[in-house]
């Protein structure tokens, strides 16, 4: 009972290196500051974990309890943030726990629990995060953690402080340690922009982004049997994550069959790759936890600008699209002229901080009986969101680098 | 287990050939046309003639301020926010002449009858074209 509860507490710490990803338009909201500032509410995070993880390392000493008391205190801390500053400091101080329950509970669960919990916590976080901000709020988000943290704490309590042995890493630990960072790097990909793609561009509801991205989890189990018995996984793993990530690159349209395939195939190379990996990795103790989150840290770095680059001028150029859409529309005056007025107040709106419905002018104007207004929706809908979605491409090409670098890696030291 | 992982592994091929027929390496559409060349445009009924005699001289306006149509139409409407190039009367005045030449055109084409362009050219004129620049789109009253 006492390991579920740190199984799922380990879930949890994973899971919050992207569970506000849906929760940062909220917060951007909340806190009127800019697309920057809201960011560090994950790179702190991050960047926490990773840096007290290898302080860990070099210490040799690992506490569950005083993690997960960090982890509680720090929750409860994030959940009462009344301004930006404090939950950043907050989420520092909980990726700081993050990193102490992490390397603690390496002594307390087994190596396929751990790796199986962690998996899973980074691969549901942003759609849990997303459920929880479209029921609730986003402060749900670090409410629902407090508990977690306060069930495997009752026993921990009474776990000692470990030191460890003074064993140094071996090569092939350090390797493996190497391999995945970049394969977490690959990940923001697959995780953080796959999921922002399909709510916040496509307009999916966070439970049906959810539903979506749970093709990376399910394909991941389904093909992890296959990694333990199979020469050769780690590459293979790497190769198809990498193939995954250039499938979500090119996506041409919001076609969610395409998306759905293209994260299958991530999926079932983190089942590939993950158990090999974590098998040589974890022996290293609290180094493989830092590993993992400077592959995150870095990539949410790299991306970050690119996608604050192209975002916006991708916006500009499917506005430009849309309007030679509703332009030369086959629809008449009457019909027409309303909707480029509602479409005008919706992007007054949408400058206001609200995402714009591009299908409600067309609907509020009788696009459910008149089959060619109806025809105009769908194809400016569709221009707009494959205009956008194409500017993640370089992000999501540069999470393949990642999964392409990891490959060669492996093939250049035989893992 | 072999057999499984090529499976996998021409999966992901198959999915980039895919989406590359689906036009991935290729800019969606539609392309921004060019405003200064001649483009078709429906004709027949009251509603499709005006409708391209009032699209036709959007493209002669926007030829003449070096844009596109689409940027001409999003610059009178501020609330979407896309920053106006031009000063209000560079506008006023380009609209007013590519319509003219729009209605030329529509009554060279036959679309319009040759007793009523004469009537539309004093419409467009005199109509608040200044008016509708400055305050963007200000047809709403009407509808």
């Amino acid at each position: 009972m006492y390991r579920a509860a740190v199984a799922v507490a380990v879930a949890v710490a994973f899971a919050d290196s992207s569970i506000v990803v849906l929760a940062l338009p909220e917060l951007y909201g909340r806190f009127h500051t800019s697309i920057t500032g809201v960011s560090w509410v994950i790179t702190a995070y991050n960047a926490a974990v990773a840096v007290t993880a290898f302080a860990l390392f070099f210490m040799r000493r690992s506490r569950l309890a005083a993690g997960l008391l960090v982890f509680f205190a720090a929750s409860i801390g994030c959940a009462v943030a009344q301004s930006l500053p404090f939950l950043i400091g907050a989420r520092t101080v909980q990726g700081i726990g993050a990193a102490l329950l992490l390397a603690g509970s390496l002594r307390v669960l087994s190596a396929r629990v751990w790796t199986l919990a962690g998996t899973f916590g980074l691969a549901l976080g942003p759609a849990l995060g997303g459920v929880l901000t479209q029921a609730f709020d986003w402060r749900a988000i670090f409410i629902v953690q407090a508990p977690v943290a306060a069930l495997g704490l009752l026993g921990a309590a009474r776990s000692p402080s470990h030191v460890d042995d003074g064993a140094r890493p071996t090569t092939g630990a350090l390797r493996a340690n190497a391999c995945l960072g970049l394969l977490f790097g690959a990940l923001v990909g697959a995780l953080f922009l796959a999921v922002l793609l399909v709510i916040s561009v496509w307009n999916y509801s966070p439970i049906g982004g959810a539903l979506i991205v749970s093709a990376l989890p399910a394909a991941a189990l389904a093909v992890r049997p296959l990694g333990a018995r199979l020469s050769g996984a780690v590459a293979a793993g790497a190769a198809l994550l990498a193939l995954g990530l250039i499938g979500l690159a090119l996506l041409p349209s919001a076609s969610v069959w395409l998306l759905v395939w293209a994260l299958a195939l991530c999926g079932a190379g983190l089942g590939l790759a993950l158990p090999a990996l974590s098998n040589a990795a974890l022996p290293s103790g609290t180094l493989t936890v830092g590993a993992r989150h400077v592959g995150l840290v870095v990539a949410l770095a790299l991306i970050a600008p690119l996608l604050a680059s192209k975002v916006p001028a991708a916006g500009d150029r499917a506005l430009l699209k849309g309007t030679a859409v509703l332009l030369d529309a086959p629809v008449g005056l009457d019909k027409k002229v309303p909707v480029a007025l509602d479409m005008r107040d919706a992007f007054a709106r949408a400058r206001a901080g609200e995402t714009p419905d591009l299908a409600q002018p067309f609907d509020a104007n009788g696009a459910q009986h008149d089959s060619s207004l109806a025809a105009a929706r769908d194809r400016l809908v569709g221009t707009i969101e494959a205009t956008i979605t194409r500017a993640s491409r370089p992000a999501f090409l540069v999470c393949a680098g990642f999964a392409a670098l990891a490959l060669l890696l492996v093939l250049a030291v035989a893992l | 287990m072999k057999l499984v992982l090529i499976a996998l592994l021409a999966s992901g091929l198959v999915l980039l050939g895919v989406e590359v027929g689906k036009g991935a390496l290729h800019e969606p559409p539609p392309k921004l046309a060019d405003p200064c060349l001649p483009r078709g445009g429906r004709t027949g009924g009251l509603d499709a003639t005006v409708q391209r005699i009032v699209l036709d001289g959007l493209d002669g306006a926007a030829c003449r301020l070096h844009t596109t149509r689409e940027e001409l139409v999003l610059s009178l409407a501020p609330e979407v926010g896309v920053r106006r190039r031009w000063d209000e009367h560079t506008i006023e005045v380009a609209i007013r002449a590519g319509l003219l030449r729009s209605i030329d055109e529509a009554q060279r084409r036959g679309d319009i009858p040759d007793f009523v362009a004469p009537a539309l050219r004093s419409l467009v004129r005199h109509a608040p074209i200044d008016r509708l620049v400055r305050g963007g789109i200000g047809l709403a009253s009407a509808f």
